[in-house]
């Protein structure tokens, strides 16, 4: 109810295992204490798209990763009213309903103490802790809501691309003292960026290479950015970032022209960042080239 | 082979000091009663490991290693590996990798990961530099003693065509002149 009231995506546990087991590889064994950075890394990916709301047992404690773009929401309810719910969700009468919730809580701690180190959760961890005794589920999506706004997490757009490849690059340094490599890079088809592909200016080529040497993915021009429309609704300018590095859901801009000849560009590069405040940019002017010429020590020719 | 001039002095040698023994103070509070493990890269962070281990009031370790260098790459270019390993392992120390500068985040993107899949107990990074103007990869910076702005400097490890290390100080570097495509 609340991840339809926010127009949120819903994540549950059993959504994330699925996402694991898709982003990893189904067949790895994931020690108990990899959990929390893997889901992290999950959520980190969603939460640079798009708005979600996490159903999962220990997601609070997320939050030393994910910061401030997470409002942590508690339910609490008398033994009565979950036993009630119990009774009612799984057909069960009294007596069973309270041996399944035993059962529940106690897989419940298991889970927590395996993966988290701790067997219940604090109510200090939590942002908003409601109490299911006389609050109905409207009711507590209504509190919920209101503070959401009140922190303006949906105003403030996603996590940022910069804050979830600075998230997704301490996950891997967790995950690799567990053996687990990081997830799959997304896929390009090396040979038709890379060969294939006819570069705008050398520069580009060989920023390719060195993008190649550190083993970075890249794409070159992956995507054209409509700027402005005529009144048919044609667009009639548009600007073409030259790289898309989809690890860091980063575009590059190489800029070789004198500063004063760039004056054009940079019109553009401030209108793409007025239109796609989302879109993360980092542009490369001529100084910067050259910088990179000196400091990797590139072909000096190519950097004029 | 020409070489261009300083084209003025970034940090003197006092405010490095002062900042180095700032970090020290910060990173020795940090691992107090515990045994730290220094990993330079080599060349640059030589001369700035030296200070901040000179500084430290920890017990410390030092170790060094180097990668390859994309300018050396015959014909294709490659991928990057390890030029010269760690003499010893690192397994269930604490580690901190210590640079000269973090630029772009491609060689420190790169050295954290080889370096966290040698099952150290902590990872951290501790740079004299930072010019986060430029970065591309994100890294986490654990300690730093100066963010700087997108300008070439040398000098404290750091080089122009592997002169001006020496330089007691760092200094910007002149601009070359440009020349338009």
């Amino acid at each position: 109810m609340a991840a339809q009231r926010l127009e949120c995506e819903l994540v549950t546990e059993p959504d994330l295992a699925k996402m694991i087991a898709a982003e990893f590889g189904d067949s790895i064994r994931i020690p108990d204490l990899a959990w929390r950075p893997l889901t992290v890394s999950i959520l980190a990916s969603l939460g640079a798209a798009r708005h979600v709301v996490v159903c999962c047992t220990g997601a609070e404690l997320f939050s030393g990763h994910l910061g401030a773009s997470m409002l942590r929401l508690h339910v609490v309810a008398p033994e009565s009213v979950r036993l009630a719910n119990l009774m009612q969700d799984c057909r069960l009468d009294r007596a069973e309903a309270k041996v399944r919730l035993r059962q529940m809580e106690a897989a419940r701690a298991l889970i927590r103490k395996r993966r988290y180190g701790q067997k219940i959760s604090r109510p200090t961890d939590f942002d908003l802790v409601l109490n299911a005794r006389r609050l109905g589920p409207s009711e507590m999506v209504d509190l919920l809501e209101a503070a959401v706004k009140s922190q303006g997490l949906l105003d403030s757009g996603p996590l940022t691309a910069t804050d979830a490849a600075e998230v997704q690059f301490r996950v891997r340094l967790q995950l690799a003292r567990f053996g687990i490599v990081p997830p799959k890079r997304p896929t390009v088809e090396r040979e038709e960026v890379g060969d294939r592909k006819e570069f705008g200016h050398p520069s580009e080529q060989v920023f390719a290479n060195l993008l190649d040497f550190y083993g970075i993915v890249w794409d070159y021009e992956p995507r054209s950015f409509p700027l402005q429309w005529d009144k048919d609704g044609k667009v009639a300018e548009a600007f073409t970032p030259d790289f898309y590095l989809p690890e860091f859901n980063l575009y590059v801009e190489l800029t070789t022209m004198k500063q004063a000849n760039v004056t054009r560009k940079n019109r553009k590069i401030r209108l793409l960042r007025a239109i796609y405040p989302h879109v993360n940019i980092q542009v490369f002017y001529q100084k910067d080239v050259q910088d990179l010429v000196t400091k990797y020590g590139l072909p000096e020719r190519l950097a004029r | 082979m020409s070489v261009p001039a300083i084209e003025r002095v970034l940090f003197t040698e006092e405010e490095i000091e002062r900042a180095i023994r700032r970090v020290a103070a910060e990173i020795s509070a940090h691992y107090a009663g515990r045994e730290l493990k220094l990993v330079g890269v080599l060349k640059g962070s030589v001369f700035f490991l030296a200070a901040l281990a000179r500084e430290l009031t920890v017990p410390v370790k030092v170790d060094f290693l180097a990668i390859s260098s994309f300018a050396n790459q015959k014909g294709a270019p490659g991928m990057v590996r390890i030029a010269k390993d760690l003499d010893d392992s690192i397994e269930g120390e604490e580690v901190m990798l210590v640079e000269d500068i973090v630029d772009t985040g491609f060689t420190t993107r790169y050295l954290l990961q080889h370096l966290s899949g040698r099952g150290p107990k902590s990872l951290a990074l501790c740079t004299l530099l930072d010019r986060t103007p430029r970065r591309i990869v994100q890294v986490p910076v654990d300690y730093r003693c100066f963010e700087i702005p997108d300008r070439f400097v040398v000098g404290f490890g750091l080089d122009y065509k592997q002169l001006y290390r020496n330089l007691k100080y760092v200094a910007v570097l002149n601009s070359e002149p440009a020349t338009e495509i």
